[in-house]
């Protein structure tokens, strides 16, 4: 029996497919990575024809590409060595949402845009990153370690239970949702840790090479009862940056962000043709706070932040012109306060892609004092390459209190300039290194980054393997990323 | 009966003469017990034994050497910083060493970025002082601020201040861990750089081999070093004051202030801390079970024991009490809002705010754990469980049923069901069960009664804190995951395959109910002739 008849007697022959036509719909994504060709790809409906399938794979010494998402940015389910895709956008059932012990449990295909719209009917919302792609995984982008703009929950990320189909085919849940029987149960998933040891830690930012989650419980928050946004505009980062270390860990905040004028410029441009006015006039960075009152008294809440506040700025930030109002721009912050909590819109171009196209992202962790030095060094490798600082997007957030943050450059191109692409491609290597050796941490590598960061990981790559070799000993899941 | 002398030899090059000991009555010093947790259960007398030897590293380098060497010289070693977690962390077969880390006690503090920088030997005392001279707390566990802080991180790592942050894995940064082999793993940003200020990756997260919802007991390495984060606190001093051991931390009651309330019911007490946890507010949220008062107002053992017994099951069964730690993090409108909202919640439950003493004795400061042996000599925390608040409330009430079996030789008390509390603002529930006993009496209920919880659990669908190393693997393996027991022993085999580290851990209590006579009737479930892992 060849390949397709034995998964068309797993899922049904409308699941599985090795037309010309499917296959290239796997072959590549919006990343710089080359093409790479599966043999089939198949639907499942549910994490038992997952796991058939997997075993079957596994049995074949076949490698199998998990996907999740509609559209896929750092090439890590580009299909490197053939295989089957297994796409998961059929399991897309919100599972349940428990308002009382505020967790939701959904499975794989589910999209921010059906998980937000879920949770809103409900009354209740979730962290999430800033303004991702409508039609991605919810599961995939936390399991993914997407940094989220909500910077003032000390337990920051949501993840908690998951169920997992290992390389063999079979199923297992971990943290709490491991006892028998779950979701009948007492347990109801709410730890994310063990049982035995931390497993939920091998799968995040795994790429799907460890095992493939079928779903995930996480959890969600209450809907604010007001929210406020105050943005000031910044000149010197550093600047911007002590003024964080000064109010962050006093708790002030639910969303807090830093965003160049190029990166807000396409946010908030309503038509591309604004853009370029839009950069032109915005300031080098804009700096961007929400606070909010929640279920008790919001007023009293937004009252006392709002209070300490002023007073930081009047004793110590007097430099520092934070309002509810951009000067120059009206309604800039009535518009941006929605979008923090919301997938980007279904019918207009994803922001990254509005420029230019397409979007090389360089980003790692940092220490925020140090996020100067990294734009600097990220300015003078553009420049060294010729390409034009003022097009790079840049975007700061602030994580835990702003004990670190993420750094993201984001580089446009045109997908169809060879020539560009490859310069796009070469200063994001040379960028991965100058800034690591200036102490950034790329602690989620993808594409060339991995093979950057894994040959300096010298011990943490031996000791990866190994454990690799414990959870999937044939290297069928996913094989040609990270360091597999 | 002795350990290779070329291992001893050359052990004793690498930290000098000074720092190595096969001296008697140098290893009577690392005995389990007499008292300590779990002191005086069957498990320490069927499962422990003296070590051969004491090793001292003082840094990474030196115990990455001395691992090494015991690999070459099949010498098996249990790492040891503190001591607190009783028999589980000391020496189970004959001619063993002891890696005592106490040296490894360097520490520095990045108060910018809110974290420490310690080694195994830097106890959780010293931090929270330190933490606190610089804005910031940590959380003291259970077992106390004499303990090793990243023992406590990796074993278990939690107390009523984990309102904000429970699980304790999320305060793990940058770390060090030395493989049974003796290779080293730099996790998190200390994998491609000299800087521990963060802890996931690159890429998938080892830090999973560090524990899994409770501890390893070292069966899978040595941890060395680690980055531990501290949380933003408020800005005014606590003062301590007091006489050891009747000693305080005197609270800034306009921005740190514990409140008591007693409420009418039980659904009372459950729907405030729901409540508490909605709301957002607070820095810890608990409801501690009756005789901890009776621990907290007595001098000594008689005057606990002439305030415990005129309880009984009526008095219990009608007490409900909901203990508040307000911080004004941002100010003191900060606080004062948080108290309108308290009383609001409380208010709405019924709730009554009792006299509170203006100060920390416990929580903030030490966790107290030495005065959980003043009644009966004996204690442990026979299950402790972080779960929903929904399953907290379930799990108290099944723990109490099964404790009438076994009192006495249990501590009676009178169907207490035990403590709880809100984790991470509410999204998670935490419960946990103390028995205390007279070691000098019967100790087999004990050992029963931890077994006969495991199947209360895996019966009623509970997770519990009694997996892994805590707990028959075997029993426990097919219920959980399931099958989470045969990925552990691939891990271990994997990455010790010489079984050197801690042996027979993680399967020392699967060993402990077959060598125990009077475990033998607890048996009941499937396992191997043999097994796993190398005869020592």
């Amino acid at each position: 029996m060849n390949i397709l008849d034995s998964l068309t007697k797993i899922v049904g022959k409308e699941n599985v497919s090795d037309t010309e036509a499917d296959l290239q719909l796997y072959a590549q994504d919006l990343s710089l990575l080359p093409p790479g060709m599966a043999d089939a790809i198949v639907w499942p409906g549910s994490a038992e024809e997952l796991g058939k399938v997997v075993a079957y794979c596994n049995e074949n010494n076949i490698p199998v590409v998990p996907v999740s998402s509609r559209t896929h940015v750092h090439g890590s389910t580009i299909p490197k060595q053939g295989g089957v895709v297994v796409d998961l956008k059929r399991m897309n059932k919100i599972l349940e949402i428990d308002k009382r012990n505020r967790l939701a449990r959904f499975e794989a295909g589910v999209t921010w845009t059906q998980y937000t719209a879920a949770l809103k009917e409900e009354g209740m919302r979730t962290v999430m990153p800033l303004l991702p792609r409508p039609d991605r995984s919810v599961l995939t982008d936390l399991l993914e370690r997407e940094v989220p703009t909500n910077i003032v929950y000390d337990y920051g990320a949501p993840t908690q239970s998951m169920q997992v189909v290992w390389s063999d085919g079979s199923l297992f849940r971990t943290g709490s949702a491991s006892v028998t029987g779950f979701p009948d149960s007492k347990s109801r998933g709410a730890n994310p840790a063990g049982p035995g040891i931390d497993f939920y830690r091998f799968l995040q930012g795994a790429q799907g090479t460890m095992g493939v989650v079928a779903w995930m419980s996480a959890k969600i928050e209450h809907e604010t009862k007001i929210d406020k946004i105050f943005l000031a505009p910044i000149e010197d980062l550093a600047y911007g940056q002590s003024f964080l270390y000064r109010i962050l860990p006093r708790r002030i905040g639910q969303e807090c962000l830093l965003l160049n004028n190029v990166d807000l410029a396409a946010i908030v441009a309503d038509r591309e043709d604004d853009f370029d006015a839009l950069r032109a006039k915005l300031p080098p960075w804009t700096l961007i706070l929400s606070i909010s009152g929640v279920m008790r008294r919001p007023e009293e809440k937004i009252a006392y932040e709002e209070k300490f506040l002023a007073e930081v700025l009047r004793n110590e930030y007097s430099g520092l012109n934070l309002s509810e109002k951009l000067a120059g721009f009206p309604g800039l912050g009535r518009k941006l306060m929605p979008m923090l909590r919301s997938p980007w819109p279904e019918d207009v171009e994803y922001w990254k892609n509005r420029l230019r196209g397409a979007c090389q992202d360089v980003f790692f962790i940092a220490r925020p004092d140090k996020t100067p030095i990294y734009v600097d060094i990220m300015d003078d490798i553009a420049a060294k390459n010729g390409y034009p600082i003022a097009d790079i997007g840049k975007y700061i957030q602030p994580i835990e209190h702003n004990r670190a943050c993420q750094v993201e450059f984001s580089l446009f191109y045109s997908q169809d300039d060879e020539e560009e692409k490859e310069l796009v491609a070469k200063i994001n290597r040379e960028a991965t290194v100058a800034l690591m050796n200036a102490g950034a941490f790329f602690s989620r590598p993808y594409g060339e980054v991995a093979s950057i960061v894994y040959e300096r990981a010298t011990n943490y790559t031996m000791a990866l393997r190994r454990v690799k070799k414990v959870f999937d000993p044939k290297n069928i899941l996913n094989p040609g990323n990270l360091c597999f | 009966m002795s350990i290779n002398r070329l291992a001893y030899n050359a052990m004793k090059a690498v930290v000098g003469d000074r720092y190595i000991s096969e001296d008697p009555a140098i290893c009577q010093g690392y005995r389990s017990g007499p008292g300590g947790f779990e002191g005086g259960t069957g498990y320490e007398r069927v499962m422990t034994t003296l070590p051969h030897a004491v090793v001292l590293p003082k840094n990474t380098e030196e115990v990455q050497k001395i691992v090494k060497i015991c690999n070459r010289y099949d010498v098996p070693y249990v790492p040891y910083s503190t001591g607190f977690y009783g028999p589980r962390t000391h020496c189970h077969v004959e001619n063993e060493i002891i890696i005592d880390l106490k040296r490894c006690n360097e520490y520095e503090m990045d108060a910018k970025h809110f974290y420490f920088n310690v080694g195994s030997g830097v106890t959780l005392g010293a931090l929270q002082q330190e933490a606190m001279d610089n804005g910031a707390y940590t959380v003291i566990g259970g077992g106390g601020a004499q303990c090793s802080a990243i023992c406590n991180l990796i074993g278990d790592g939690w107390s009523p201040l984990s309102h904000r942050v429970g699980i304790p894995h999320r305060r793990i940064l940058g770390t060090e861990l030395v493989l049974p082999d003796g290779e080293l793993v730099k996790m998190g940003s200390l994998a491609t750089s000299d800087d521990p200020f963060w802890g996931e990756g690159p890429g998938p997260d080892l830090r999973g081999l560090l524990r899994g919802f409770t501890g390893l007991r070292g069966c899978l390495g040595v941890v060395t070093k680690m980055a531990i984060k501290t949380l933003p606190f408020q800005p005014e001093p606590l003062v301590p004051t007091g006489v050891s051991p009747n000693t305080q931390l005197e609270l800034p009651l306009n921005r740190v202030k514990w409140i008591n309330y007693i409420v009418p019911t039980k659904e009372a007490q459950v729907e405030s801390m729901f409540e508490i946890g909605h709301a957002e507010i607070a820095a810890a949220v608990t409801k501690v079970p009756k005789f901890w008062r009776a621990i907290a107002k007595a001098e000594d053992k008689e005057e606990f024991w002439k305030l415990w017994l005129v309880e009984d099951e009526e008095s219990i069964k009608d007490f409900f009490i909901v203990r508040v730690l307000l911080v004004g993090f941002t100010s003191e409108e900060d606080m004062q809002y948080q108290e309108r909202v308290l009383n609001d919640i409380m208010t709405e439950q019924g709730g009554v705010a009792r006299r509170t003493k203006p100060s920390d004795e416990s929580w903030i400061k030490n966790a107290d754990s030495a005065g959980m042996w003043l009644m009966c000599g004996s204690y442990v925390s026979v299950d402790y469980v972080i779960e929903s608040l929904s399953q907290a409330v379930d799990h108290g009430e099944s723990y109490a049923e099964l404790k009438w079996k076994y009192t006495p030789p249990l501590m009676p008390d009178f169907g207490d069901p035990g403590w709880f509390q809100n984790f991470e603002m509410g999204h998670q529930g935490y419960s946990e069960f103390l028995i205390y006993w007279d070691q000098r009496e019967d100790v087999e209920g004990v050992d029963k009664f931890y077994v006969d919880t495991s199947k209360m659990n895996i019966k009623h669908r509970y997770y519990t804190s009694l997996l892994g190393p805590h707990q028959p693997m075997y029993l426990t393996g097919p219920a959980y995951g399931p099958n989470y027991h045969t990925w552990m022993l691939k891990i271990k085999e994997e990455l010790d395959p010489k079984w050197v580290s801690h042996p027979p851990v993680p399967f020392a209590h699967d060993e402990f109910v077959r060598k125990a006579p009077w475990m033998k009737d607890m048996i009941d479930w499937e396992s191997p002739a043999e097994l796993p892992g190398r005869k020592w």
